[in-house]
């Protein structure tokens, strides 16, 4: 929850305050030990590279990679994530795991992201999450001569490879609900994408029928392109009533009718 | 001068990981403390918590695994430490998948065996720099911004403008609408892999409905995951 006062956001959940002031100083330290990393082992070998060594025109393909898929996340995943975006960010890993537990973690609990007991609930997946992952691969490194052989199966190899089409598989039965928190349910809150799916359908039947391959390395930057255009039709929906809020008892009434 | 097997089997580079993992496990105990301690405050139950983090341990199995799978990959590029603490931390393991295929040519090397046997510590230097650094980007968002885009969107009970509900959804529902039709359209083997997924959440939320599997409800999307992506290996015979 926040009150608002003339510019500055005050947050009065005690946990959303505190992740949004020790959650962010945990992070920024996380952060400049993972910067700091490469430079003290280089610096002890005495190979730290020049700077143009490292920024040219080879490397920069690199960083291509990076940059636009961090803004990326950074922007479209925090609102969902709220409080618990700073163990999200700094553990990695977001939308093939931690994004997709935080969202059953709320759906089992019946909260909805953006109040304080769904941020709460996420934290608490997230943070579990974590926590699983470092034990798995840190015994996985451990004992990568005696269990490799298991993980290059090829079958396993296959399965991997489709974990986010099976991710979406299972979190889609939850999107045709309506969305509701506390007293407020919205209703046809899907009709404020179909915008988003149309453009994407056709972009994506373009490049399959002149190209034959996919957008999927491209979903980084569509998202980014795409949350405008979805935000400003939900509105103009909002604004028409198509997408409505209404009070939870009278869309219970309404379903029981 | 060291060579890139001196830096990734350094004891140093060990050391700092661990201290790192370390450092990135206490922080996250700090955070499922307070978060844990917040949610009984909030009159959630200690019965749902406990299904909430039954729940979270058996959902991370698999795609920890999936990690795993990454990991060995990566290890025959970068060594073992370094791939390590790239996935556990920060990292996505699409992404550094994507990376670890692109530094050997980047740094001048054709294959990454060539650069495993041949790459000096300066050079490997320029790939443990580019990584870090990379992933910043982000958080240039997060850290200034994070307060500001989550509270932009959140719901109080004593806000009337309901506004707010609608956009607060949409983020999630554009990432939907994103990935939906891209899984559905642009690949075969992507798109029965997603339908299967649905289907088996679909049954198995019929199933619990039943009292007696009423606790199948906790683990919908764990086993509607794993059996779309068992099914994955069904596909790749029959589609490709």
């Amino acid at each position: 929850m926040k009150k608002k006062g003339s510019n500055k956001i005050v947050i009065t959940d005690s946990f959303q305050a505190w992740a949004h002031k020790w959650g962010r100083i945990g992070t920024l330290i996380a952060l400049l030990y993972m910067i700091a990393i490469p430079f003290v082992v280089l610096t002890f070998y005495d190979s730290l590279p020049s700077i143009g060594e490292v920024i040219n025109l080879s490397t920069i393909s690199i960083l291509m990679v990076y940059i636009p898929v961090g803004f990326s996340e950074a922007i479209s995943y925090t609102p969902i994530l709220g409080a618990s975006s700073y163990l999200t960010f700094i553990t990695g890993n977001i939308m093939n795991l931690k994004l997709p537990c935080a969202v059953n973690a709320m759906k089992l609990a019946k909260k909805e992201p953006n109040t304080p007991e769904g941020e709460a609930i996420s934290s608490v997946a997230v943070a579990i999450c974590s926590i699983m992952t470092i034990i798995i691969l840190a015994l996985a490194a451990l004992l990568s001569a005696w269990i490799s052989p298991v993980f290059e199966l090829p079958a396993v190899k296959t399965a991997s490879n489709y974990l986010i089409p099976a991710l979406f598989g299972s979190l889609t039965l939850g999107l045709f609900a309506s969305t509701s928190s506390g007293k407020k349910v919205v209703k046809n809150g899907v009709m404020g994408v179909v915008p988003v799916i149309v453009i994407i359908t056709v972009l994506a039947l373009v490049v399959r029928i002149t190209t034959g391959s996919s957008l999927f390395g491209m979903v980084g930057f569509l998202i980014l392109f795409m949350l405008p255009v979805a935000i400003i039709s939900s509105r103009i929906m909002w604004k028409k009533n198509i997408i409505k809020v209404v009070d939870k008892e009278d869309a219970d009434t309404e379903k029981s009718e | 001068m060291a060579t890139m097997k001196d830096i990734i089997t350094s004891p140093l580079l060990l050391a700092m990981v661990i201290i790192g993992l370390l450092y990135i496990v206490g922080f996250s105990l700090v955070y499922l403390k307070k978060a844990y301690t917040h949610c009984l405050e909030l009159g959630i139950s200690k019965e749902d918590l406990k299904n909430v983090i039954k729940s979270s341990l058996v959902f991370s199995i698999v795609p920890s695994l999936s990690i795993v799978v990454g990991l060995f990959a990566l290890i025959s590029v970068l060594g073992t430490v370094w791939s390590w603490w790239r996935l556990s931390v920060i990292g996505s393991l699409s992404y550094e998948s994507l990376i670890s295929s692109s530094v050997a040519s980047a740094i001048g090397f054709s294959s990454s065996a060539e650069m495993l046997a041949g790459a000096t510590g300066q050079q490997f230097g320029v790939v443990m720099i580019l990584m870090s650094i990379g992933m910043l980007s982000g958080f240039f968002i997060l850290l200034p911004l994070g307060k500001k885009l989550s509270m932009s969107v959140s719901k109080s009970e004593e806000n009337g403008n309901g506004w707010k509900y609608v956009l607060s959804g949409c983020f999630m529902l554009c990432l939907f609408a994103v990935y939906i039709p891209v899984l559905l359209i642009g690949d075969t083997v992507q798109a029965a892999v997603m339908l299967t997924g649905l289907v088996i959440a679909v049954g198995l939320g019929l199933l619990s409905k039943n009292p007696k599997l009423a606790w199948l409800n906790d683990f919908i999307m764990a086993f509607s995951m794993i059996g779309g992506m068992i099914s994955s290996v069904l596909w790749c015979k029959l589609f490709l």
